[in-house]
């Protein structure tokens, strides 16, 4: 199993945000983490890029230990994730901001552009265009990125992510803010990366369509622990997860 | 940095060079205390303006520089003892800065500030460095035999220095510690969250800005031919935080506006009172003056002069078919 958790609890005072859970990704897969708001999907994700540390549990990547380690860390490691609210960042850049990206990663394929004092990065623009073009943001590269829409952000968010060139990738909501058809031509971007770099993605995202799209397999959670796993056609039928959904007794 | 800036910035330093041998030589001791400032306020504007850290220990870490400066300078190393002055200060803004790590916003000012004066406390009494109270007098440098005491000799040196750095942090703003430094600025968390090494970034900060610190130190050192405790006052380094304030937080050429309008405002004043005869009324007045602009500057332009700057110059091209859009003018100028 390329990334495994067991028994993860994260408790904020009196709320248990995250309860037991255990999950599974395996080499290459994609999975879709769903469940209803305050389900605890975020929480799980900022445990697993190193913003929390459990209560309880374990969590492993590649069969290495990787509860504690500073998303710094991790990213040297591979792992590396997008937001589910991007920061305003005043005066980047769509360019400085993928850049970053790639600096923060281990460089797969080239290293020498990732030092702290290099400006130059052709590497960083290729990518750029490429993740941004379907998007019609190619031309964007040098557009502040206060000036783009909430889901372009968020795109700009996903290919500072993917710069980094990761092992693992976590996405939180990538497409949130986005048009249908956006929606899609990023869910054929994310996928385009694991087919490119052979990445293992966890991501979290609400819209049915686009989880069908770009997800092997579904895992639902709510109220902090797991309640299904399974494939998407799965999924519609499962008593327990229409329940939580629907509301149906 | 944006090639046709780096060009504007070439062409308008190589004329002041030009000029300089020129010029009248109260003038020339103008253009060396707006240099010697702008280079100040390019340093404290690394570590506020790009990297968010406000810091009040500006003027005690240009002491650094001068007291390091003068006394290798008067050992007889010559301009090798401004970068080293540089050196100096930048360690003591690490050591400054490193403590301070856990500490954000308001809770870094107030250490920053205790440096200040702990820092002003050492300059009184480490007499075998600074002289005391007294001040240590600092010999003009000698370049291949020929000293450099002349008025026009400190400001083209110092107009060269300012050149030096303010492209050195242009560059620096197109590097992955620049951008780094301003992600850090905008949200520490979020930064570390990307993956970004915030004590890291941090102390580049502190390092880099600290050495431009003590650069200014050592120049006015020399340049005043004096390094003395008041001369780096807790005053001096609220005049720039005000440089940064006005001028404009975390642009290029921001600070340089800021630095030449706190540094010549009061020497309009001082003119004006001798004019009228009333010098010491109107000196008084500038303290007041000071802490007024600030206070407008942050109700009406936080982004300071540099923000009316680019408004006139979108007002002049927004009449030109083809002018700028605001999409190209937001960038760091
Ligand atoms: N930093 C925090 N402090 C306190 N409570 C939190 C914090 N983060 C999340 N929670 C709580 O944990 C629960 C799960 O939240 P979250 O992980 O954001 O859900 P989801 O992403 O599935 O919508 C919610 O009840 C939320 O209020
Ligand atoms: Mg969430």
């Amino acid at each position: 199993m390329a990334l495994e958790a067991r028994g993860v609890t994260i408790r904020f005072g009196g709320v248990v945000a995250v309860n037991g859970l255990d999950l599974d990704v395996r080499q290459g897969e994609i999975v879709a983490l769903i469940g209803p708001n305050g389900a605890g999907k975020t929480t799980f994700i900022n445990c697993v890029s190193g913003a929390y540390v459990p209560q309880s549990g374990r969590v492993t990547w590649k069969g290495g230990d990787i509860l504690g380690l500073t998303p710094n860390a991790l990213g040297q490691r591979g792992v590396s994730r997008t937001f589910q609210n991007v920061a305003s960042l005043h005066d980047l850049t769509v360019l400085d901001i993928v850049r970053l990206g790639r600096s923060l990663g281990r460089g797969r394929t080239e290293r020498r552009s990732l030092g702290l004092f290099t400006t130059r990065d052709p590497l960083a623009e290729e990518l750029t265009e490429t993740l941004l073009a379907p998007l019609g943001l190619a031309d964007a590269r040098h557009r502040p990125i206060q000036m783009l829409s909430y889901g372009h952000r968020k795109a700009v968010d996903l290919a500072r992510a993917i710069a980094a060139e990761p092992e693992l990738l976590l996405l939180d909501e990538p497409v949130a803010g986005l048009s249908s058809r956006e929606a899609h031509e990023l869910a054929d971007v994310i996928r385009g990366v694991r087919e490119r770099h052979g990445c293992t993605i966890l991501m979290v995202e609400h819209k049915m369509d686009v989880v069908n799209r770009t997800c092997d397999r579904i895992v639902v959670m709510a109220a902090g622990s797991r309640i299904f796993d399974g494939s998407s056609d799965e999924v519609q039928v499962d008593p327990e997860v229409r329940r939580v959904y629907l509301g149906e007794p | 940095m944006k090639r046709a800036h780096f060009i504007v910035g070439v062409a308008v330093a190589a004329a002041v060079l030009a000029v300089t041998p020129f010029l009248d030589r109260y003038v020339a001791y103008l253009v060396t205390i707006v240099a010697i400032s702008s280079i100040g306020a390019l340093g404290l504007n690394l570590l506020t303006g790009l990297c968010g850290q406000i810091s009040f220990a500006q003027a005690a870490l240009m002491g650094i520089g001068a007291y390091t400066a003068g006394n290798l300078c008067n050992a007889g190393l010559g301009l090798f003892a401004i970068p080293l002055g540089g050196l100096a200060a930048a360690t003591a803004s690490v050591v400054i800065g490193l403590p301070a790590l856990r500490l954000r916003g308001l809770y870094f000012a107030i250490a920053t500030l205790a440096a200040q004066f702990i820092l002003e406390y050492l300059f009184k009494i480490l007499e075998p460095l600074t002289h005391g109270i007294s001040g240590l007098l600092i010999r003009p440098p000698t370049v291949l035999g020929f000293a450099i005491q002349d008025d026009r000799a400190y400001a083209r040196l110092a107009v060269a220095l300012l050149f030096l750095v303010w492209s050195g942090i242009g560059v620096l703003r197109a590097t992955n510690l620049g951008r780094s430094f301003l992600v850090v600025r905008e949200n520490e968390i979020v930064a570390r969250g990307m993956g970004i090494d915030v004590a890291r970034t941090k102390f580049w900060a502190f390092l880099l800005s600290g050495f431009i610190a003590g650069i200014a130190g050592a120049m006015s050192g020399i340049a005043s031919r004096l390094a003395n405790p008041e001369a780096f006052s807790f005053a001096l380094s609220v005049d720039y935080v005000a440089m940064i304030i006005v001028g404009g937080q975390g642009t290029l050429t921001g600070p340089l506006l800021g630095a030449a309008f706190v540094t010549l405002l009061p020497e309009a004043i001082q003119r004006i009172g001798e004019l009228f005869n009333t010098p010491s009324i109107l000196s008084a007045l500038r303290e007041f003056a000071f802490g007024m602009l600030i206070i407008l500057f942050l109700i009406f332009e936080p982004l300071g002069l540099m923000a009316v700057v680019r408004k006139l110059r979108l007002r002049l091209t927004a009449s030109k078919p083809g002018g700028k859009s605001p999409a190209a003018t937001t960038e760091a100028v």
